[in-house]
C-alpha cells in the first residue's frame, strides 16, 4: 500500500494506491494519522480511486484511522468508493459511520460547508 | 467450466493478490454476475486472510491451501491451513450490533456468512481448519453455465 499526502482548500487528501489488508499498512496508517493530528491537520478524505480491493483486516485500518480523527476533533471521509469496496461497507453496516464521496469536490465541499 | 482449480501458497499477505486474480478468472467463466462475482472475491479473501493470520498465525512456513471447485450451477471454494482452529461462533453474530461497529476485527467469517449460499468450518484431523464456502451461479447470458 502506498499512501501520497496533498492539499485542497485546507483539506488533506491521502490518495491511496494498492491493496489495503493488514500487515504493515496498519502500521503506515496509524502513523500517517498521527503526524496530521500533531501537525493540527484534522480534516481527512482518503481517496481509494487507486484501491484495488480491501478486506476486512483492511477495513479496520479505515476504522482506525476514523476513530483516530474524530478523538482528535477531526473527520475523515471516503472518496471514490469501488462497488467492490461499497459492498462491504453495507454488509457491516460500516456506511452507517463513513460519509462517501464521488468526486474531490463533493468531499472537499462537505468538510468546508461544516 | 466444470473442474478444480488449485493454490498452494505460503502463509503471507502477498499472495492475496493472486488468490484474487485467480478467483476472478475462475468466476468470469463462471458467472457475469458483477454483484455475484464481488461477493465471492470478497469471502474467498476473508477466508485466506484468516486462514494467513488466525490460522497459521502468518507463520510463513506453513502453507495454505485453496481449492475452487467449479459445478455446474455453483461455486465451492474450500480454504485450508494448519492451525488448531479457533472458536468462529462468536463471530457469526456479532458484528452488525451498532455496539461492535468501531471494533478494529472480527468481521470476516460475518461478511463470509452473508456474501456466501453456505458457510462450513470444519477440522481436519492432524492437518488444520477447513472452510468451505458455496455459491450458486445463475446462467452466464445468453445461455447455460458453460460446461466445457
Amino acid at each position: 500500500m502506498r499512501i501520497e499526502s496533498r492539499e485542497k482548500d485546507g483539506i488533506v487528501i491521502l490518495d491511496l494506491q494498492g491493496k489495503l489488508m493488514g500487515g504493515p499498512d496498519a502500521e503506515t496508517f496509524k502513523a500517517t494519522f498521527h503526524k496530521l493530528l500533531e501537525k493540527g491537520q484534522k480534516r481527512v478524505v482518503v481517496n481509494l480511486h487507486g484501491v484495488d480491493w480491501i478486506n476486512s483486516t483492511g477495513m479496520g485500518i479505515l476504522i482506525s484511522g476514523y476513530t483516530t480523527m474524530r478523538r482528535g476533533g477531526g473527520d475523515l471521509r471516503l472518496l471514490h468508493v469501488s462497488d467492490r469496496i461499497r459492498s462491504i461497507l453495507y454488509v457491516t453496516k460500516l456506511n452507517l459511520i463513513f460519509k462517501c464521496f464521488d468526486t474531490e469536490d463533493e468531499a472537499v465541499a462537505s468538510f468546508l460547508d461544516g | 467450466m466444470a473442474g478444480t482449480v488449485v493454490l498452494e501458497f505460503p502463509s503471507e499477505y502477498r499472495f492475496l493478490n493472486i488468490v484474487d486474480l485467480v478467483c476472478g478468472d475462475v468466476v468470469q467463466n463462471l458467472c457475469d454476475n458483477r454483484e455475484t462475482a464481488n461477493e465471492i472475491a470478497i469471502s474467498v479473501i476473508e477466508a485466506v486472510t484468516n486462514a494467513i493470520e488466525h490460522g497459521n498465525c502468518e507463520c510463513s512456513d506453513q502453507n495454505v491451501r485453496i481449492a475452487f471447485i467449479c459445478r455446474e450451477d455453483r461455486l465451492c471454494v474450500e480454504v485450508e491451513d494448519c492451525g488448531k482452529g479457533f472458536d468462529y461462533t462468536c463471530y457469526l453474530q456479532n458484528i452488525p450490533d451498532p455496539a461492535n461497529v468501531y471494533h478494529l476485527r472480527g468481521r470476516g467469517i460475518f461478511i463470509m456468512k452473508n456474501m456466501m449460499d453456505s458457510l462450513k468450518f470444519e477440522m481436519v484431523p492432524g492437518h488444520g481448519m477447513k472452510v468451505r464456502l458455496e455459491k450458486v451461479l445463475k446462467p452466464k447470458a445468453g445461455g447455460e453455465i458453460r460446461k466445457d
